[in-house]
């Protein structure tokens, strides 16, 4: 048993981070929002120079074919910079989905799919039932329709867009609708829903993560205003009450990194038995984030309050993922269906799931 | 105790529902509902208008004295008053800083010279006021104050210099009332005045904050020798702190009844919300709206003691815990709100930023735990005024 990372995960999301760091600033972010289409072309092409939109793509693909566990601490890195694009819809959602497809149904289409995606030709965006719009489909070049068990690719000229406006500036949604017919289906039946499900758990992880990111900087944000802001001729960061604000907030994020972590590896080697893993690390990563933005906004007092304060842009982003891929309620359900099927694993020996979990399914 | 409505009341909450039902429509049918927390931008001269409608029927200011316009209502009056106006839909009051904080402060600490001059204006509905405390250096730490008002000989007013910031509907009021420095020697709660500022003149420039909903409810407020007549400081020089305090014990007091009123309504419509997209079959769902249901009931019994036994601002203990009692509850309501919307709870109303009303409802409650003393200071006030424990040094101030 190995609960660490590996020194080539910390600096795939080392490297990220700093570009992110570097390039994607509040500043930034709000020039994305008053724009028409709130993408940063120059953004985006960077982040695939980088390797990022290549990580999930098979080697013969023209891919890295890095596992999910690989990855998982760059999808908090997104959201730890609130990073508008889609990366995490492309790279880590569509992509993997692609590849999995790829790996039991090899097909050129797919294949090149793939590769235009690893390059940053194409952006590929995921249209799930489960979520009922889409993330910047305006700039995609296809769009991965769930259709039942039926997964099409559709080129993006062939949808109607229907915007709609988030609470988030950051995010552009809008309802896509198009007609699947049987040039666009690329497999269904069993497989497609085998496909859709584990899609449903990365959607759901990756949401998870970026969650987690969001929080970290949040806390770091408020720490900082706590240390700086005075009252009553001291740093408001003197005061328990204030302290205790933040230290809940780390406590909760602290304890729900294992949990994402964990639901990483078992996404990676089996994606269609990590519901329940999955389902925990929404709530938790949820849930943090969810009281990271309060107490953060709290910390701040008026000022957080205000539009021009960048805790909003944090805080916003946290109330927009915590609903998609299937909110804490969802995601309860789905731990407590698990837990009443007369085969749940239960018990000390299935603390880190089936005991040969990596012979029975393995995708890399 | 007598936990019941006299005859008498129920007569008048049958007057008080005819009167809104006559009154409330054609040209206010489209504000009601509308205008309340985190949604004080919207329908301005509709319902500035509305107020002097209101004034003309006789219901601003109710509670308030005869001599000054007042029906003298009763607690128990001014309950059904505020009960009946939210079940009508009635809009969000513009006038409510002058009915119900300044205009109380004035009947009294104010001269008779100064409730003439200022509580008609209240009454009739035309004049509004707003609340110059905080400034960028004094939030928590009221006594921090930095404003100076200076008496000058020579013209024989008050002049005063500095910053206000937060200031609600700055921009919609005719007057402020100003917590300034008189003595420059003195700190903290000491060498206070408490000074009634026209806004419309040359040395008093308004600058709307955005908030994070997009709107701008709150200002600063720059006093760049502003000028305020000799009469205009409630209290003399020197006891500002004292009348600033008073009136944030109205602010805790009957104000609220209306609020919960509003809170009701909310949940209501969450309720609403609820059975209409099927996350009222939640178990999770309904335990949570039972809770919120069952919070807002114990807030009601709650405030109607304290009421019961107030005797003008004078406070009692059950008033220091409301704050942070409602405050608390309208956030976990708010987050209620958003589960119960679930995937449409980031999905504005329209481009390019219209929240809608539990939308605006969830973030107004962000302010909720900030405004008007923080959660955090409510506990310190809860702990060591009410309790008795040993006081947390404050540093200088
Ligand atoms: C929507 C809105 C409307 C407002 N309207 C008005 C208005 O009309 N007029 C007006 O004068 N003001 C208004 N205010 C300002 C409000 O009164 C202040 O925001 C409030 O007093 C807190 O001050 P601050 O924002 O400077 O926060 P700070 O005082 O800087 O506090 C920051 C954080 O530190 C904590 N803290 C500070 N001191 C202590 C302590 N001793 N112990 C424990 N914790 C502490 C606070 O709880 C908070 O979490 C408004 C504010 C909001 C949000």
């Amino acid at each position: 048993m190995d609960f660490t990372f590996n020194e080539e995960q910390y600096f795939f999301q080392q490297t990220l981070k700093d570009f992110l760091t570097d390039n994607v600033t509040p500043a930034s972010i709000r020039r994305r929002w008053d724009s028409d289409d709130g993408f940063d072309q120059d953004a985006w092409r960077s982040l695939c120079e980088l390797g990022t939109s290549a990580t999930q793509i098979p080697e013969d693909c023209g891919g890295l074919g890095l596992r999910f566990d690989d990855i998982i601490m760059m999808i908090q890195a997104c959201g730890q910079a609130a990073l508008p694009e889609p990366l995490v819809e492309h790279s880590f959602i569509a992509a993997p989905l692609l590849a999995q497809l790829h790996a039991s149904q090899p097909s050129e289409r797919v294949a090149d799919i793939l590769a235009a995606m690893a390059s940053g030709e194409a952006m590929v965006l995921t249209a799930s039932m489960i979520n009922p719009y889409v993330n910047f489909a305006h700039s995609a070049t296809h769009v991965l329709l769930q259709f039942g068990d039926d997964l099409h690719l559709i080129d993006s000229k062939d949808c109607t867009l229907t915007h709609v406006t988030s609470v988030d500036r950051s995010r552009r949604l809008a309802e896509v609708k198009c007609q699947p017919n049987g040039t666009t289906c690329l497999t269904n039946g069993r497989l497609g829903s085998e496909l859709w499900q584990a899609t449903l758990n990365r959607g759901a992880l990756a949401n998870a993560a970026q969650l987690l990111g969001l929080a970290e900087t949040l806390v770091q944000m408020a720490v900082k205003h706590a240390s700086d802001r005075e009252q009553f001729g001291k740093p408001v960061g003197v005061n328990q009450a204030v302290k205790h604000l933040l230290a809940d907030c780390a406590v909760k994020i602290e304890f729900a990194k294992p949990v994402v972590y964990r639901a990483a590896y078992t996404l990676a080697v089996a994606p269609n038995r990590a519901d329940w893993a999955v389902s925990h690390a929404k709530v938790s990563a949820t849930e943090a984030a969810q009281l990271a933005a309060r107490h953060c906004i709290q910390v701040f007092g008026a000022m957080g309050y205000t539009w021009e304060c960048d805790v909003h842009i944090w805080a916003k982003r946290v109330w927009a993922l915590a609903n998609e891929w299937g909110d804490v309620g969802f995601h309860k359900n789905r731990i407590h269906e698990w837990l009443v099927q007369p085969k749940a694993l239960l018990g000390p020996e299935f603390t880190f799931g089936r005991r040969n979990i990596r012979d029975v399914e393995h995708i890399d | 105790m007598k936990l019941s409505f006299s005859a008498a009341d129920e007569a008048f909450r049958v007057e008080v529902a005819q009167w809104l039902q006559d009154n409330l429509t054609g040209e206010f049918e489209h504000i009601r509902f509308r205008g309340g927390p985190g949604d004080e931008h919207v329908f301005v001269e509709e319902r500035k208008r509305w107020e002097q409608r209101l004034a003309e029927g006789g219901w601003t200011c109710i509670a308030w004295p005869e001599a000054f316009g007042g029906k003298q209502a009763t607690i128990e009056q001014q309950v059904i008053f505020n009960e009946e106006y939210a079940r009508a839909g009635g809009p969000g009051r513009v006038g409510h800083i002058g009915e119900t904080l300044m205009g109380p402060t004035l009947i009294e600490f104010g001269t008779p010279e100064q409730q003439a001059k200022y509580l008609p204006g209240i009454r009739a509905g035309r004049e509004y006021w707003c609340q110059g405390y905080s400034e960028p250096g004094a939030g928590s730490d009221l006594g921090n104050v930095k404003t100076r008002a200076v008496f000058d000989e020579a013209t024989q007013q008050w002049r005063i210099n500095g910053q206000k910031v937060w200031t609600s509907l700055a921009h919609e009021s005719h007057y402020c009332f100003v917590v300034a420095r008189t003595d420059p020697n003195q700190v903290g709660h000491k060498g206070l005045g408490f000074f009634m500022v026209a806004m419309d003149q040359l040395g008093v420039t308004i600058r709307p904050i955005e908030q994070l909903t997009g709107t701008a409810e709150f200002n600063e407020v720059f006093f760049d020798d502003a000028v305020c007549a000799a009469d205009d400081i409630l209290g003399a020089p020197g006891q500002g702190w004292a009348v600033a305090m008073a009136l944030l014990g109205y602010e805790r007091g009957v104000s609220t009844l209306g609020q919960q009123m509003l809170f009701q309504n909310e949940l209501d419509e969450i309720i609403r919300v609820a059975k209409t997209n099927g996350t009222s079959q939640d178990p999770s769902i309904r335990q949570r709206i039972a809770e919120a249901h069952m919070g807002l009931k114990t807030m009601r019994y709650n405030s109607m003691r304290m009421l019961s036994g107030a005797e003008g601002s004078q406070l009692n203990r059950e008033a220091m815990i409301y704050k942070l009692y409602w405050s608390s509850w309208h956030r976990n309501l708010g987050k209620l709100a958003m589960d119960v919307m679930g995937e449409q709870a980031e999905i504005l109303e329209a481009a390019p930023y219209e929240l809608n009303r539990l939308q605006s409802m969830f973030l107004f409650t962000r302010a909720d735990t900030i405004y008007g003393g923080t959660n955090q200071i409510q506990r310190n006030l809860i702990a060591e005024r009410a309790l008795g424990l040993p006081r947390e040094p404050r540093g200088q101030s």
